[in-house]
This record gives structure tokens, C-alpha cells and sequence, in this order.
């Protein structure tokens, strides 16, 4: 029995290329494989494959290679050309990083997209969209007031006095958002966001940039992060006209519970028998009392909302353009409060011949804010709102009079006035103008070596006018419109910023392995702002309000004020990268600024990253049908921060007023120590980082992992006092901050007619205070005069800590016996809080106070849905925080008892003789304001931000109407909110950017929930 | 390109200032302000700060109900720390001052103009410095005596010790010796400036605080004969009224003023003794209890001038009812409506001429004990009172006392309190507070307040006060 050797049968031979289907160039190493068998080969160095094979043709080959989509092709014949598209995935995509564009898989820094789902929510400004958009970004609001301004901090703060806030770039125009600008100090309350001038449904596309390979090219102003904006273009091929609207209504989302009118008698008297005088209110008459007024109703409405866009857009092979316009206007839940935008956009680009392109953005707009005005308080620069003030009127005075009117009579006022008519005939209204345009023509000198020459513009012209009228309890000068007999203000400002830059990019690609964009530059940019305000009081009417101050009787001496400043800045940055797969890049930016020391006016900001397309090494295709992506990234680098004021470091004198014999004269004087050495806070980041996509994208993940130490810092020095000068500013002390960044995209469901889409993100930060230079430990911010400051800066801390006493509950009878030991300066008693004296040294002083948590979170989270059947389309926005503590200043304000202002519900738990297990402190008179753990809250929450539901009318329907497209919507917002704080809302922040005060909330404009409709409509 | 250099035109800076005598006037018109304003808002020395410690930190009051800030409560009731607040906000306030004043007086001899006035504005800003350093010495004992202004923001070149007490004395003597060159008078919008009467009033206290009698007797003589023209109104309350501000008795008061718009200053001890018209709201500053209001006789004109009980509402046509007495002193009753008395135009007097009588009987009682003269000095004080003359006869101990009562009664509010019961010595001050129950911790530390505990902390060259 003889062997035999099976020779295989041979029934065809086939050779064929792989090739990219756009530049027509050989890919290496794909796999081409006879379906439905394990035949399969490599395309070699020059991308030709060959088979040899039983297989009789035709039969079908699958060819796979990374980035690339898998193909199916039937092969008939010999030789055969396999073309592969590029796969769309994360990976492949081109983004917006500073000056130019970068293709995903190079990339070597720490880019994270705003997911355009949540960019096209309804919302009167684009800042209100990033809260939970990315990982890394932490955005609170600092009210619910329509056009409020928002804390935006990338990767935590890293300055304790000056400027966290990110750099914006609006189409390549550079914008450090400045909210001083728009504030002119002629109106009172919270202050004006200068980012709500901008259109939200303008933007395209928003990329935040935060590691130093991505930011360090914007030098020393790179170190918050980099939002860049790129708004809607027009398409190539044809013209476009859309219309897009929404209208909805808007409502409280929470009131505070507060006493009645009956309760409040019970605690008057309560607080007279304290000092043994006798009961205000006789039984009685307390049950008579009955609610009484509730005054946060009387000042809360629904408010409307609408908003109107229609644009022009298109494009043909040589130029395109979008033309829009926008319409948004909101009233506030309080009365006689609302923000108004009207805006144009027009964007144009056009190339003329093969080596000329000249483009053109330019957006102007003009918004109108009423805001609610806000109370002197102690003459300091602290403001409470309004609206706090409301909530601690006595609810037994009335509304109105028996005749309509406005009850004036209260006998808990000084001056007779009326809080809803304050609310109602005070006018404090902000009007911004704001033109920002720019035009850059890009020149190509060689193929690939091209000139870019920007120049730009951003005007923002404020004006805002103030009148308190003479029956107004509204701030009026220094007391109010009652006292001063009308008073009126009118304040304006002119900030403008001018840019030119200019860039030479070389972008080369070596036989098609090595990719080469080196980039050079030379910047210079110019700012400026001039005010004005003038006030005038004792008007003989209230007719001509703000608008003839010729009418006033008494004039108050107007101000003015001006800056200006400049930054020269040199960069450049190289990226290299050898097939796709190892990545460098290198950037280096020199700034100098007018505002720092005359010796340290230059800085370099250097980085280097470096990344790894893991996936595509040959040893990793195994596993490339799980794994279809994977990179790793890692970076280091520096950057600076210069946001001090204009003039800090010079010698300044300031002025002062005395009289001599009722004669007014000027005293000058210095206020400030010269520092030719100011120079850059310096911000060293490092980051690593990794991308992978799983089940060809299916799946994809980002992770990051980051260190920032940021030395230098700009920092308002403590001085010796003596020295008559409290601090000078100095570069002294440092800050860290680490902290890790997940994403995870998921196509949960990709069906034909049923998808769904899951996006989460999720971010923690840890920011401590290294040092706060030699032989200083600590220093608490000012507080407002009679509070004590909640909040310490102190070495070891993160920057914004609260810092307090413990406490633990009341005094009880066996305390007193005992003799634990009271707070030093204060006589206390049975039922009083009872402070505990952590360091043990058997008395209450400033010593036992300590840290009680901080503004900042331990974590953040966005989590957002989206599912579509057919044309219908449900997506829902979860987001929140946990970990972050809130000092609830205004809680504190209404648990002190008074006889002439209402107080918290809580205080029906209070100590008394019939109710010993109460929570709350007994009434008294004599009642301590201190920072203790009850005010200090979890403000820890999980909002269902968004929850909408559209429908987009199938084509076959709209196509006889000559509409290509149409969506309706139905949207809830904020309609869940999950939180165990007790305030109005746990987004708040009263003191909004300053760094050392967050999270306080001394009464915010309450927060809203609302519904909306809308329709897209597209012809 | 952009030029890097700062040109600003809405600031002055140094290298553009102290050029002319408008400079140099505006340069002095500077260390004034810091005596009726504060940089920050906040209370000023003579509106208030400086009566937190010489009236709270006395027996003339304890803390009203209103008092939140628990700093504020623990001063009324001798329990503050080194880290008090308003401790820590006169000793910032008060070196202010004296840094302005340093500027001036290092800055305007070198600017060229006419002598005499350069001179004078030398000597006021020398007033000033002496008038403050005697407030520091006397607060908190031993301090450090800056004379020039800082050159650099680097903190270790701004730390030094506190000098001796009898060195910084000798720097007031010298200063107020200098002043004493001033006019004896101003006219016009100069009215209000510091005096020569005004630097020899202010040197007798220093003397006599220092105890060197015959030194005080000199300068009081020249305060009394030298041909001033110093008088006592007639009524109690012209000396704390606006029509009468500047008036003869006010031998140095700081400004305060009422344009109603244009730049009020804010005088917070009006607000503190006048808030509202709602009994149940109390105001920031109260007497210790009805024990200071029973001092006065109920016909002592100084009673119903420094307290009230009710008020008369312009606005209602009625009186109101406040029940215990609460201050009054500077309540400016021309203000109208009587509610909005944060720019009460009531000057505050440093130094008036009852000061100087009753200077006058305490040093001719010390030095040859209750002599007519001194009966005559203590005597002239309570006639215009409408109370009857001292008793005669007394002794020398017996009259001592009785001037230091005299003086509790005509200065409350008026921030002599407290530096009256520290300069007699021994236990005199805490025995004083011991006698209200929420001062009975008061003891010997408390005859000097502490130092600043944020100043020791950035600066371990300063030292503490003893006990604390």
C-alpha cells in the first residue's frame, strides 16, 4: 500500500494591490482573506498580495486593516485593486487643536470634543452646556438668573488670586473672558456674563484642550485649559435655508421653607421671654396670623422663553458661506428680571486661484439683561442679592393694602417701602454690544508650505443704567432710593482687543511614512478698556429715571477709569509622525506682557508629547477584531498664567477723600510697592493618557491621568502691617493638582431602525496648597465686617476650604452642670449650640476651629443617552457632582432669630422648655453668628439636566413641500435633581470666580425647571 | 509690535508724584483720610474702631445684641485673643496712617516751593504720626517704630522688633514738639487742620500719661493762655453737632461730611447709636447696663445729650419708646429723615477744651493737690453740666477721683475710657471691668492689648505682650 501525496488542486491564482481609496497609495500589511475560510495573506511593502488557491473564481475576499473599514469585494478576475476607505473612527478624525488642525491619531495631547448632542441643547449660553460635557471641566453657575455668569475650571484651579479661568478660542480669535468688562459698576447684584453675548446654536463644534502638549502653545495663557470654538460653516454643493425655534416656560425649581406668620409670632415671643420681656403676640392673636404672606411667591412668576434662528448657508468649489441670524429672549422666575440677545452671524471663505484663500467671521450681537438688584452690605464689596433679603421679610406684613396698593407700613422697616414694589420699579438693565470679527488669508507658497496672516477685532460696548425711585428700599448711593429721593446711575465701558498673528506651517509627508507639520509664529495682540459712571440723586420726580440726570438735585461724583495692555508672543511646534503609529511633538511658545515686571516681562513655555498607536504594531493584529484601537499618549510641559491687572506692578499712588471745613480735597497717596520682578505663575503638567476602541468602535475609551504643580503663583502677599501695606503681590508659594479623566462611548444598540448610545465621563481632581511662601502657614480671605471668614487658605488644604467648629448639638442641662466649656466671649446657657473643643485644652477659642470640608468635589460625572427608532429620538442628560461641601451662609442667616426678620423653618425644632429634644438652638437675642459643620453641607447631586424627545417627519412626507428636513422636540430641563443640601440649589456660588470663596451661598436667584418645544426645519 | 512698557493715564505712580506743593498739600490731605476712612469699608479709627477698644474694651459698655461679630462680643467682654479681628484692624489702621505720614514727611522737603507752607505741611503730617503713635503706645506698650516707607515687597527687609516704649515716646515728643510750629488758626477751607493749640493739648496728655506733671502743666498753660480763644459751649450738645462743628471748643477733631452724594464719608459710630426706628432692632454700640446712665444727675445736661430713651419721629409725628437708654452722643440730628445716619456729617473730637480743664485739675492736683485752680478747671466742666460745684475740701485722692468721674461722664464714646482706667496703673483697669459678671475674666494682660497674632506670625521678630 503505497502513499500518496495529495497535491493541492490549483484552481486559480490571483494577485491584486490594497490601496487608500483617497490617495490611491499601498497599504501595508492589510489582511485579505477568502471568506468563509481560513486562507489569508499579508499585502507586502509595496501593498501586493497573491493567492494561489482551489477556490474557484469568483469568489469573495474580506480585507481588513486597521483604521480602515473592513471591506467585502468579489474578486472575478486578475490583477485586482482592493480600495479601502478610511474608518471614520475617533482615531481618524481630523480636530481643531491651537493654530491648525491635527488628525486624531497623532495626536499626542489630552483633546476632548463636546459631544454635539449637548451642544445643541437650548440654553442662553454656551458655558451652561459644558457642566459634565467632558471629563475635566467643572462648570457652576453662580445663580439661576437668566445671563448669570459660571465658574469654569479645567483640571481644577491652579491660581489662588488671579485668572483660572480657560482661554477661549472663537475661530482662531483668543479670548481671556474678562466679566469686568461688561460690569461698569453704575448697576449693583450679581454681576454680567460676557460669554452669554455669544449665539450657542452658532457653534459647530467645541474641543477642550487641556494637557501641555495641547495648551502650551498658547503659552502663558494656556495653563486653565483652552476651550476653541469653531462655528457653523456652509456646505460645498448647495444652498441651505434653516429655521430653527423653541419656545417654553420656565418655573421655580425649589422654594425655601420658611415660618408662617403664626410660627413667626411663636418665635418672637420665644425670643422676648429670653430676656424675660413680655409676649409680643397673645394666643390669640397668633392663631389669627394664620400663613401670612409668602414672599418668595409674590416675587416668583413663570417666565417664558424663545428662541429664533434662521440661516443661509452653502458653498460651491471655490468659496462657501453662512449667513445667520438668532433671536433669544427669557424672562426670569422673579419679577422685572429677563435676558434679551439679538444676533448676526456671517462667515465667509473663498480660495482665488490655487494658492490664495482669503476667510472672513464675523458675529456681532446685542443682549439686554435685567437683573435683580442687590443690598450694600456693610459698605464692603459684598453684595446680597435681593432676593436673600426677600426670603427674611416678616410674613405678618402684607403685600398690599386693602385697596391694591403696596402696603408700606411695615414696622419692621426703617423707611417705608414695600420689598415687591423694590423688586418691580427698580431698574438695573445691562445692555452689551459686541462685535467680534476677524479675516485671515492663507497663502501657499510651496505645496506644502503655507503663510497664514490673521488680523481680528473684539469690541464689547456695555452701558448700563441704574434708578432706585424715591419709594424704593432698592440701593440708592449710600442708603437707598427713599432715603437719596430717586437715585440714578449710568455707567458705561468700552473694552476692545485687537490680534494679529501670523504663522508659517510646513506640513510634508516623506515617501509616505513620515508626516511632518512644523509650524512657526509670530503673535501680537493689544487691549483696552475705558469707563465711565456717572449717579446723580434727589430727583423732585421718578419720570425721567436714569435718562436726565439734569433733573437731580444733588450730584455724586462720577468716575472713570481706563487700561490698556499688550502681549508679543513667538511660537512654533513640530509634529512628527513615523506612519501613523509613533507620534512626537514639540512646541515651544515665548510671551511678553506689559502687565508683568519690567525684569521678568518674558517667558517659555515648552512641551513635548509623545504618542503610540499601539493597535496598529503587526504583533497586536490578533487581537484587533476585540481591540480595533489603542493608543497611548504622554506629555509634559509648561505653561503660564498672567492674569493680574494692568499697572501691578508699579508703584501706584490711589486717592483719598477728607474735608476740611465741609470742603472736599483729594489726598494721594501710595497704595502700592513696586515689583519690577513680577513675573509668570508657571504651570508644569504632566499627562498620560490612552485611547481604545473595541468591536470596531463599538466601544471607545479615554483615559487620563494627570499632575499639575503650578509654582510662582501670583499671590497678594501677607505684609507686616505696620508697614502700612496689608499685602503685596508677589510670586511666591505653589499649588498641585492631580487627578484622573475617564470616557466611555458605547453603541449599545446599533440596529437598522433601533440604536441607542451611551456616553459617560467621569473626572476627579485633588488640588492642594504646597506653600504659601516663607513663613507664612496660612491667611484667611476678608470676610464681610461682623462675619467671620468660612474660608481659610492654608498650606495643605485645597484652595477653598471652609473652616470652623464642630459642633455637637445642644447644651443640655447635665453640659451645663458639668461645666463643659462655652465659647470664649460668649455667655451660654441650656439649649445653646454647644461648640466642641477639638483640641481639649478645656476652652472654646479660634484655636478648635479646623477644616470642614471643601468647595471643591471629590468627583464629577455627565452621563447622557441617546436612542432612536425610526425617526423618533429620546435622549436624557444625567450630571453631577459628589463630594464638594457648600457653606450655607444664608441657612446660617436664617437660623439667627431676630423680632423683626423672618427666619427658617427649622427653627420650629428649636430648644425651648416644652420641646428639650429640639435641633435647633433656643430663640434668644443675643444670638452668635459662627462657622460651624451645621452650615458647612454635602453639596453632593445628580441632576437629570435634560430628557428630550424629537421626531424627524420621514422625507418621503415633507418632499412635496420642498423641506429636506424636519425635527420636532419636546424638552424638560431640570426636572430631577437628586441632593441632600437644603439651600435652593446645589449649584451656587455667590462669589462666583474668586478662587478662594467658592461655594458660598449667601441667597442666589433661585435655580429654574422648565419645558420646551422645538422644530428644525430645513429647506 | 506692541510696546511692552506701562504707560498708564488712569494711575499716578511714584516716579510722576511729589513735584509740586499741589502734591505735597495732596500728599498731607492723604494721612488726614486715614483718620476719617478706611481703604476697605470697614469701620474707621475715629468712627468707631478705636471706641471698640477704648469704650467696649472699658466699663462704659459690654456688646449689644447686634453684635454678630463674635471679635466685637469678645472685646466687651475681656475675652479676646491675639487673633481678634478689630485688635488686628486698628493696629493696620493706625500704621497706615503713620505710613502716609512717613511719605509726606520723607517726600515734601525735597519739592521746591514756597518755605512756610512746605514747613507746615511737614508739621502736620508730623501731628499725626505723634497722634497715632500715642494711640499705638498706649494700646499695646512697646511697638515697632517705622519712619520711612517700604522700597521693596520683599518681606524679610520689612521685619524688625518693637522698640522700647520710651523711644517711641520720645519720637511723639519730638514729632508734636515740632507741630507746636503750626499756625494757631486756619481760615477758610484750611479750617480743621491740626494747630499748634491742638499739638500742645495733645503733648500735655502725653505728659500727662507719662506722669511728668509739671511738663503736662506747661503745656496745658499754653493751651488755656496762649491766645487761642478756646472756650466750653454753652450747651453740651454743641460740641457734637454740625452747626457747630470747628467751634471753640474743639481743639482737634477729625472731619467727617454730609454733601449727600458727593463722596460722604461713612461715620459708622452715628449708625452705631442710631439704626432705626424699631425699638426691637438694636444698634451696634450699647451701654453696659442702666448703671453708666444712673452716673448722671437726671438736670446733668450731659445725660439726655449722651443717651436717649426715646426719639422723636419727624416722619410719624411721634415719639418712640426705646426703653433702656442707648447712646446719642453722635447722632446727627440734622440729618433728615433721622434714619440714614451712615453719612452723618458729626465730626469726632479728638482733643476738646473740657479735656483741657480737666487736664488742668488733674495735673494742679498732683503736683500741689486740689488747689483753687484745680477747682476752678473741674468746676468750669460741670457748670456748663448745670450741676453744682465739687465738693470742697476734698483730697488729693478723693479729688483724683472725682476727675476721673468727671472725665468718664463728659468723654463716653469719646475714646478716653479705657486709656483713663490703663494710665492710673496697678489694677485699677481690670478691677474696674470686674465689676460687670461677663468681665470678671478681665486681669493684669489686659492693661496692654495683644499684638496682632497674624503680625507675630509673619514676622518672628515681634514679640508677644505678657500673659497673652
Amino acid at each position: 500500500y503505497a502513499q500518496t501525496v495529495n497535491e493541492p488542486v490549483i484552481n486559480s491564482t490571483l494577485t491584486g494591490i490594497v490601496v487608500d481609496s483617497k490617495s490611491q497609495t499601498p497599504l501595508i500589511g492589510a489582511l485579505v482573506r477568502i471568506k468563509g475560510t481560513t486562507n489569508q495573506v499579508l499585502s507586502d511593502n509595496k501593498g501586493k498580495f497573491f493567492f494561489k488557491t482551489g477556490q474557484k473564481l469568483p469568489y469573495v475576499l474580506e480585507a481588513v486593516y486597521i483604521g480602515y473599514k473592513k471591506q467585502e469585494i468579489e474578486a472575478t478576475s486578475s490583477p485586482l485593486t482592493i480600495s479601502l476607505v478610511e474608518n471614520e473612527s475617533q482615531l481618524n478624525e481630523v480636530v481643531v487643536v491651537g493654530y491648525g488642525t491635527q488628525r486624531k491619531s497623532d495626536l499626542t495631547g489630552a483633546v476632548a470634543s463636546v459631544n454635539k448632542g449637548l451642544l445643541s441643547q437650548p440654553a442662553a449660553s454656551f458655558d451652561n452646556l459644558l457642566q459634565g460635557s467632558v471629563p475635566g471641566i467643572n462648570v457652576t453657575q453662580s445663580s439661576g438668573a437668566p445671563g448669570a455668569t459660571a465658574t469654569i475650571r479645567v483640571r481644577g484651579g491652579n491660581s489662588i488670586s488671579f485668572g483660572n479661568a480657560p482661554l477661549y478660542v472663537i475661530d482662531g480669535f483668543i479670548i481671556y473672558n474678562n466679566n469686568d468688562n461688561v460690569n461698569t459698576g453704575a448697576s449693583n447684584g450679581v454681576g454680567v456674563n460676557a460669554l452669554s453675548t455669544i449665539n450657542p446654536s452658532d457653534i459647530e463644534s467645541i474641543e477642550i484642550l487641556k494637557d501641555a502638549s495641547a495648551t502650551a502653545i498658547y503659552g502663558s495663557r494656556g495653563a486653565n485649559g483652552v476651550v476653541v470654538i469653531t462655528t457653523k460653516r456652509g456646505k460645498r454643493g448647495r444652498d441651505e435655508i434653516s429655521y430653527s425655534t423653541y419656545v417654553g416656560q420656565q418655573q421655580v425649581r425649589k422654594k425655601l421653607n420658611l415660618l408662617t406668620a403664626s410660627q413667626w409670632a411663636s418665635l418672637i415671643n420665644d425670643v422676648n421671654s429670653s430676656t424675660g420681656s413680655a409676649k409680643t403676640y397673645s394666643d390669640a392673636a397668633i392663631a389669627a396670623l394664620g400663613a401670612g404672606t409668602d414672599w418668595q411667591s409674590a416675587a416668583l412668576r413663570k417666565g417664558p422663553i424663545q428662541n429664533h434662528e434662521l440661516s443661509v448657508s452653502g458653498g460651491d468649489d471655490k468659496s462657501r458661506y453662512l449667513i445667520s441670524g438668532n433671536y433669544f429672549n427669557q424672562d426670569g422666575i422673579v419679577v422685572n428680571t429677563g435676558f434679551k440677545r439679538y444676533s448676526g452671524r456671517i462667515n465667509y471663505e473663498r480660495n482665488i486661484g490655487d494658492k490664495l484663500k482669503v476667510s472672513t467671521n464675523i458675529f456681532g450681537s446685542q443682549s439686554v439683561e435685567n437683573k435683580l438688584f442687590g443690598n450694600n452690605y456693610n459698605s464692603i464689596n459684598f453684595q446680597s442679592t435681593a432676593f436673600a433679603n426677600l426670603l427674611q421679610v416678616s410674613p405678618v406684613v402684607p403685600v398690599y393694602n386693602a385697596d391694591g396698593s403696596y402696603y408700606t407700613a411695615s414696622p419692621y422697616s426703617s423707611i417705608p417701602t414695600n420689598p415687591i414694589q423694590d423688586f418691580k420699579s427698580t431698574i438695573n438693565r445691562t445692555y452689551i454690544r459686541r462685535i467680534l470679527g476677524n479675516a485671515s488669508a492663507e497663502y501657499k507658497i510651496l505645496k506644502d508650505l503655507t503663510l497664514k496672516v490673521t488680523g481680528g477685532t473684539d469690541l464689547i460696548n456695555t452701558k448700563q443704567n441704574y434708578y432706585s425711585p424715591s419709594y424704593a428700599g432698592s440701593p440708592g448711593g449710600s442708603s437707598t432710593g427713599y432715603s437719596s429721593q430717586g437715585f440714578a446711575a449710568v455707567g458705561s465701558i468700552a473694552a476692545s482687543t485687537w490680534i494679529n498673528e501670523n504663522t508659517l506651517t510646513w506640513d510634508h509627508a516623506f515617501s509616505n511614512k513620515h508626516f511632518l507639520n512644523v509650524l512657526a509664529g509670530y503673535t501680537t495682540q493689544h487691549q483696552e478698556d475705558q469707563s465711565a459712571v456717572a449717579s446723580a440723586q434727589k430727583f423732585p420726580n421718578d419720570l425721567t429715571t436714569f435718562n436726565n440726570l439734569n433733573y437731580a438735585g444733588t450730584a455724586v461724583l462720577s468716575t472713570s477709569d481706563a487700561h490698556e495692555s499688550s502681549l508679543n508672543s513667538y511660537l512654533a511646534r513640530a509634529s512628527y509622525s513615523y506612519n501613523h503609529k509613533y507620534n512626537v511633538t514639540i512646541s515651544l511658545r515665548s510671551d511678553g506682557s506689559s502687565k508683568l515686571g519690567k525684569n521678568n516681562r518674558w517667558g517659555y513655555f515648552p512641551s513635548l508629547g509623545l504618542s503610540w498607536n499601539a493597535g496598529r504594531e503587526s504583533f497586536f493584529r490578533p487581537a484587533s477584531q476585540v481591540v480595533n484601537d489603542l493608543k497611548l499618549r504622554a506629555s509634559a510641559g509648561r505653561t503660564g498664567n498672567s492674569e493680574v491687572p494692568p499697572y501691578s506692578s508699579l508703584a501706584a499712588l490711589s486717592p483719598s477723600n477728607y474735608y476740611f471745613n465741609g470742603t472736599l480735597v483729594t489726598g494721594i497717596a501710595p497704595t502700592q510697592i513696586a515689583n519690577p520682578d513680577l513675573k509668570w505663575e508657571t504651570t508644569t503638567q504632566y499627562n498620560v493618557g490612552l485611547d481604545a476602541g473595541f468591536w470596531n468602535n463599538r466601544l471607545t475609551f479615554t483615559f487620563d491621568a494627570y499632575y499639575k504643580k503650578t509654582s510662582d503663583l501670583l499671590l497678594n502677599v501677607p505684609f507686616p502691617l505696620y508697614s502700612g501695606y496689608a499685602s503685596v503681590l508677589e510670586n511666591v508659594g505653589s499649588v498641585e493638582n492631580k487627578g484622573i479623566e475617564l470616557s466611555i462611548s458605547s453603541d449599545n444598540i446599533k440596529g437598522s431602525d433601533f440604536t441607542w448610545k451611551t456616553t459617560a465621563v467621569f473626572a476627579a481632581n485633588r488640588n492642594k496648597i504646597l506653600s504659601l511662601g516663607q513663613g507664612t502657614d496660612y491667611y484667611y480671605p476678608l470676610a464681610p465686617t461682623g462675619y467671620v471668614s468660612p474660608v481659610i487658605v492654608k498650606v495643605g488644604l485645597p484652595v477653598g476650604s471652609f473652616w470652623g467648629y464642630n459642633t455637637a448639638g445642644l447644651l443640655t442641662a447635665a453640659d451645663v452642670a458639668k461645666g463643659v466649656p462655652y465659647l470664649t466671649g460668649v455667655s451660654q446657657q441650656e439649649g445653646d449650640t454647644k461648640y466642641v473643643d477639638t483640641n481639649g485644652d478645656g476652652a472654646i477659642t479660634t484655636a478648635d476651629k479646623h477644616y470642614l470640608g471643601s468647595a471643591q468635589p471629590k468627583f464629577t460625572f455627565g452621563l447622557s443617552n441617546t436612542l432612536a427608532y425610526k425617526g423618533f429620538d429620546l435622549s436624557f442628560f444625567f450630571q453631577g457632582s459628589y463630594g464638594n461641601k457648600i457653606f450655607n451662609f444664608l441657612q446660617q442667616k436664617l437660623e439667627i432669630p431676630t423680632l423683626s426678620l423672618n427666619a427658617s423653618a427649622t427653627l420650629l425644632d428649636r430648644y425651648s422648655a416644652g420641646n428639650p429634644n429640639g435641633k435647633v438652638a433656643k430663640a434668644t437675642n443675643a444670638p452668635v453668628a459662627q462657622v460651624t459643620d451645621r452650615y458647612v453641607e454635602d453639596g453632593s447631586y445628580v441632576k437629570l439636566k435634560t430628557l428630550s424627545l424629537g421626531y424627524a417627519v420621514p422625507r418621503d412626507v415633507i418632499r412635496q413641500l420642498h423641506i429636506s428636513q424636519l425635527r420636532v422636540y419636546v424638552t424638560a430641563q431640570n426636572i430631577w435633581t437628586w441632593t441632600s443640601y437644603t439651600g435652593l440649589d446645589p449649584e451656587v456660588n455667590f462669589f462666583d470666580s474668586d478662587n478662594t470663596k467658592q461655594g458660598i451661598d449667601y441667597g442666589a436667584y433661585p435655580s429654574t425647571k422648565g419645558f420646551l418645544a422645538g422644530l428644525n426645519l430645513t429647506f | 509690535c506692541n510696546k511692552l512698557e506701562e504707560d498708564p493715564n488712569s494711575i499716578v505712580t511714584a516716579s510722576q508724584f511729589y513735584k509740586t506743593q499741589s502734591d505735597a498739600v495732596s500728599a498731607v490731605s492723604a494721612i488726614y483720610s486715614t483718620l476719617n476712612t478706611d481703604a476697605a469699608g470697614d469701620f474707621v479709627i475715629y468712627g468707631r474702631n478705636l471706641n471698640l477698644l477704648t469704650g467696649n474694651g472699658s466699663d462704659d459698655q459690654i456688646f449689644s445684641p447686634s453684635n454678630t461679630n463674635t471679635d466685637v462680643r469678645a472685646l466687651g467682654t475681656a475675652t479676646y485673643v491675639p487673633a481678634n479681628d478689630r485688635i488686628k484692624k486698628n493696629w493696620q489702621q493706625h500704621y497706615f496712617g503713620i505710613s502716609r505720614a512717613n511719605v509726606a514727611i520723607d517726600n515734601i522737603p525735597g519739592i521746591d516751593f514756597d518755605t512756610t507752607t512746605r514747613a507746615r505741611l511737614v508739621r502736620e503730617a508730623k501731628f499725626i504720626r505723634g497722634l497715632l503713635y500715642f494711640n499705638i503706645v498706649r494700646l499695646w506698650g512697646d511697638a515697632p517704630l517705622v519712619l520711612h516707607d517700604p522700597t521693596s515687597t520683599n518681606v524679610d527687609a520689612q521685619k524688625m522688633k518693637r522698640s522700647p516704649k520710651d523711644s517711641i515716646y520720645a519720637q511723639i515728643i519730638s514729632d508734636l514738639n515740632d507741630a507746636t510750629l503750626l499756625p494757631k488758626a486756619y481760615t477758610g477751607a484750611d479750617v480743621g487742620r491740626a494747630t499748634s493749640g491742638a499739638a500742645h493739648a495733645i503733648l500735655a496728655k502725653v505728659y500727662l500719661t507719662r506722669r511728668e506733671w509739671s511738663k503736662a502743666a506747661t503745656e496745658l498753660q499754653t493751651v488755656i493762655n496762649g491766645g487761642y480763644g478756646y472756650a466750653l459751649f454753652d450747651n453740651f450738645l454743641d460740641a457734637f453737632q454740625q452747626a457747630s462743628k470747628n467751634g471753640k471748643e474743639h481743639i482737634f477733631s477729625v472731619q467727617f461730611g454730609t454733601n449727600l452724594g458727593a463722596k460722604n464719608s461713612t461715620n459708622s459710630l452715628s449708625v452705631c447709636n442710631f439704626g432705626s426706628f424699631n425699638p426691637a432692632v438694636y444698634p451696634g454700640d450699647q451701654p453696659a447696663d442702666s448703671s453708666l446712665y444712673q452716673l448722671f444727675a437726671s438736670f446733668d445736661t450731659r445725660r439726655d445729650v449722651t443717651f436717649f430713651t426715646q426719639l422723636y419721629n419727624s416722619a410719624t409725628g411721634k415719639y418712640v419708646q426705646f426703653g433702656a437708654a442707648r447712646f446719642a452722643k453722635f447722632i446727627d440730628y440734622a440729618i433728615s429723615p433721622l434714619t440714614n445716619q451712615n453719612i452723618s456729617g458729626i465730626n469726632f473730637p479728638v482733643i476738646r477744651y473740657a479735656d483741657v480743664l480737666l487736664m488742668q485739675a488733674e495735673v494742679l492736683n498732683e503736683l500741689n493737690g486740689p488747689t483753687a485752680g484745680a477747682y476752678a478747671a473741674i468746676n468750669q466742666v460741670r457748670a456748663r453740666a448745670k450741676i453744682s460745684n465739687l465738693t470742697a475740701g476734698l483730697s488729693q485722692a478723693d479729688f483724683r477721683d472725682s476727675v476721673f468721674l468727671e472725665r468718664r461722664k463728659e468723654f463716653i464714646q469719646e475714646g478716653n475710657r479705657w486709656f483713663d482706667l490703663s494710665r492710673r496703673g496697678g489694677t485699677y483697669l481690670y478691677d474696674a471691668l470686674k465689676k460687670y459678671p461677663l468681665k470678671t475674666g478681665a486681669a493684669v494682660k489686659d492693661t496692654l492689648y495683644p499684638i496682632p497674632q497674624s503680625e507675630i506670625d509673619i514676622n518672628n521678630q515681634l514679640t508677644q505682650n505678657p500673659g497673652w
